[in-house]
């Protein structure tokens, strides 16, 4: 039996690892692979079946977990964007050595645009690198039925197995059809008999130099097999024979229909482009490949593509681009390109506790100081100057040490302020501090502590005393972990108060000048996109006093309210009452008092 | 078909493309369609893309949408490039919703007119999968464009 539901790619993902009896999911949100998590974590709710779905601290720990949890035979899967493949890249490149011992899969998205990610990077490249097998799916409805795929061979090779998806294809929606989930059989995990009689095996395990040859070998052939049956699949009857994998497949296939090129063109799917098999390709006239966003298919195979300009090395493979591909291969006329006007740049929610602290921070250090930010909804503080560099998870803490250490080192006398989310802190921000702590780096470092990961869509983070199935987990505190290092100046204050926060950090700006130590101030204010965090935040309704507003714009260049907006006619300011969230914040920020508060409610609005 | 919705967070572009995807499905349709949320939250850019009845991908070609519907009137500029026909409610429209009904059948209302307007869907589809308050606020804002009987493309300002 099967039903029709309407999934995002994502959705798809998880409905695809659950129904293959996934039961150990971890992984760390980052757009756009965010969602294949949670919706796993709805099917548990929802068919209470055991297992662990949650989030971990990073990749890298998500991954060895998984991995290890694979090794003791419970089908395991974790998921990631792809700069977190990056990060957990080491324990990628091991498992495949290794090799799991019940279905193990590794999601990762990649982001060709990019949207919103460092880098384009093809993580087809990296399942190459690591010598894993890589599924590419080109549908909402493939990217289930891979999912299941991949997890099946991983259980007949003992292979990790790369489920790679793009941006187009985790936010991408389809209604699909999918077997129905009988939870009571097909659900239950079948590894306790297993379990029982696990034994060790450390020449594998904890194998020696000597031992990995040998598992390198083995892994070899385990590759070699898979090739052998990964078979191209062919659709129309060209021949221009045009190769490709993902999404871009689908686009290929509608232009073709649109344009009537089925007897011009063959279009080859490439499900598995790695490990591939070279086949014959003597009859077309021409071979081509087009895929997001490296050359894999087409280094393995020795086809046209990037190599010679046809298909762009950088970008997203839109329908547009496909379009112009086709057209450079002399298929269809040149298209005009379409002049796409830009949008208004993304800012900070309105109310955003992250806004009013690093407008403080920004009060108190001045526009010189040298401001290393973050991967998180705080990087857009570059909007208002206060940061300066954007890199990778945790670079924040180690670009504010390594830059500060140069300043000392030549003598010139620069403030460097670091600036991490809790979440990106507790990722990959604790080992730079340490070493800042040990070589006396005489940064500030603000954690800015919203209590979710907030860029993602408010994940749960380590500090969280509950989980999704309302069982008690232990807290973990930040400041601890600060204190622990041994840094002395630890301070905690919530970034509304705004006067508070203005002496903390003066307080700061002298123990650095005095102390020549490293010192970690951190800004407090829960997430206001949550409904909770909305529903609790502090009320504190404000108003332009039009007599008193000059115009001159200080609060939208220097606050960046999106609710604080300009009125082209009368030349002052104006509060969008629909964008408000009533915080108050911007009563601190006019130096003409213009923003008051107001205690009836009323406010002059758009 | 292929349809194109826009507007900002919070402005119901979400729920347009939930209920007509849906009515989509039960008229025995497939749909496929691509959300895309930008970084901000609030007030930010969401637009939905949606074909209904065919195609392989998501994604809607520049210039090749049957018909783009703006729920914000200043993305009208980034709107036109997905195709030339909008759809955009006037001002008296949207102040007839939030006078008629209570504020969280507001976009059920204007979906009453949208579909009313464009005839694209059967209303009683659309009342099929909607419960009761919200089928009341939809054949509202429907008797609403009867009772002016218009036509979008003659009225628009
Ligand atoms: S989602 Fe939360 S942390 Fe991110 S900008 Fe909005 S309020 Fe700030
Ligand atoms: S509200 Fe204050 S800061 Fe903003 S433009 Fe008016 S006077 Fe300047
Ligand atoms: S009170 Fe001021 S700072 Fe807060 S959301 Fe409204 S306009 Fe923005």
């Amino acid at each position: 039996m099967s039903e029709r539901i309407y999934l995002s790619g994502n959705e798809a993902i998880a409905y695809g690892l659950i129904a293959s009896g996934v039961r150990f999911l971890t992984g760390y949100p980052g757009t756009p692979s965010s969602e294949i998590l949670p919706t796993a974590q709805k099917l548990k709710l929802r068919y209470k079946f055991k297992g662990f779905i949650d989030w971990a601290v990073n990749e890298k720990v998500a991954l060895e977990m998984a991995f290890s949890a694979s090794l003791c035979k419970i089908k395991s899967a974790v998921t990631m964007k792809q700069v977190g493949l990056n990060v957990a890249m080491d324990a990628f490149v091991n498992s495949a050595y290794i090799g799991p011992k019940a279905g193990f899969v590794v999601v990762v998205a990649d982001d060709p645009g990019p949207y919103s990610s460092q880098t384009e990077q093809d993580s087809r490249i990296a399942a190459y690198f690591a010598k894993v097998p890589v599924f590419d799916p080109s549908s909402v409805e493939e990217a289930y039925h891979f999912a299941k795929k991949a997890l099946e061979l991983s259980e007949e090779f003992e292979i990790p197995v790369l489920l790679r998806t793009t941006t187009a294809l985790s936010h991408g929606k389809a209604d699909i059809s999918i077997d129905n989930l009988k939870i009571e059989d097909q659900f239950q995990p079948n590894f306790k008999e297993e379990l029982k009689n696990w034994e060790k095996e450390v020449s594998k395990l904890a194998a020696t130099p000597k031992q990995r040859y040998l598992l390198h070998k083995a892994l070899n052939e385990k590759l070699k097999a898979i090739s052998e049956r990964n078979k191209i699949r062919y659709f129309y009857e060209g021949d221009i024979l045009i190769l490709s994998s993902g999404m871009v497949f689908s686009y290929l296939r509608e232009l073709i229909e649109e344009y009537n090129l089925q007897q011009k063109v063959t279009l080859g799917k490439v499900d598995i482009p790695y490990p591939l098999k070279k086949e014959n390709f003597s009859k077309f006239k021409r071979i081509i490949t087009v895929e997001e966003t490296a050359p894999v298919i087409e280094l393995f195979l020795n086809t046209e593509g990037r190599r010679n300009g046809i298909v762009p090395s950088e970008g997203e493979l839109s329908p547009e681009v496909c379009e112009n591909i086709l057209a450079k291969i002399g298929l269809i006329s040149e298209k005009k390109t379409v002049i796409i006007p830009p949008l208004k740049r993304p800012s900070l929610c309105p109310g955003c506790g992250h806004r009013i602290g690093l407008f403080a921070v920004k009060k108190v250090f001045g526009k010189k100081a040298i401001y290393t930010g973050d991967i998180g909804c705080y990087t857009l503080a570059l909007n208002f100057g206060v940061t300066d560099t954007v890199f990778c998870m945790g670079a924040g803490v180690s670009f504010a040490t390594g830059m500060k250490k140069v300043f000392d080192l030549s003598g010139k006398e620069r403030m460097v302020i670091g600036i991490v989310g809790d979440s990106t802190f507790l990722h990959s921000g604790i080992p730079p501090l340490i070493d800042a702590y040990h070589y006396r780096v005489p940064i500030l470092l603000i954690i800015l502590d919203n209590e979710t990961v907030g860029m993602t869509g408010n994940q749960k983070t380590p500090a969280h005393t509950k989980s999704y199935e309302g069982e008690p987990l232990n807290s973990v505190k930040i400041e601890n972990i600060v204190k622990g290092i041994g840094i002395e100046f630890v301070k905690v204050v919530d970034s509304y108060e705004y006067k508070k926060t203005l002496a903390v950090l003066k307080g700061a700006k002298s123990y650095l000048l005095e102390n020549k130590k490293s010192a970690v101030v951190i800004l407090k204010h829960p997430c206001i996109y949550t409904k909770e965090g909305l529903e609790k935040n502090p009320k504190k309704p404000v108003k332009i006093v039009e007599e008193k507003c000059t115009g001159c714009k200080y609060c939208i260049v220097e606050f960046e309210c999106p609710a604080l907006i300009w009125d082209k006619d009368k030349e002052k300011v104006l509060i969008d009452k629909t964008l408000c969230i009533n915080c108050g914040c911007c009563i601190y920020v006019c130096p003409k008092k213009a923003i008051i508060e107001v205690k009836d409610g009323a406010c002059n609005t758009w | 078909m292929e349809l194109v919705i826009l507007g900002k967070g919070g402005q119901g572009v979400l729920f347009f493309s939930k209920i007509l995807a849906q009515i989509a499905i039960e008229e025995g349709e497939s749909v496929k369609a691509t959300e895309i949320k930008g970084m901000a939250k609030k007030g930010g850019v969401v637009e939905v893309q949606m074909k209904i009845g065919e195609g392989y991908s998501p994604k809607i070609k520049r210039g090749s949408a049957d018909l783009v519907i703006l729920l914000s009137p200043d993305l009208e500029a980034y709107g036109k490039t997905f195709g030339e026909k909008i759809f955009t409610f006037s001002k008296e429209e949207i102040e007839k919703a939030f006078k008629e009904v209570p504020l969280r059948y507001v976009n059920t209302y204007l979906m009453g007119i949208f579909l009313a307007k464009t005839g694209i869907f059967d209303i009683n589809k659309a009342l099929k999968i909607l419960d009761e308050e919200n089928q009341k606020s939809l054949l509202k804002g429907y008797a609403y464009v009867q009772s002016q009987n218009g036509d979008f493309t003659k009225r628009r300002d």
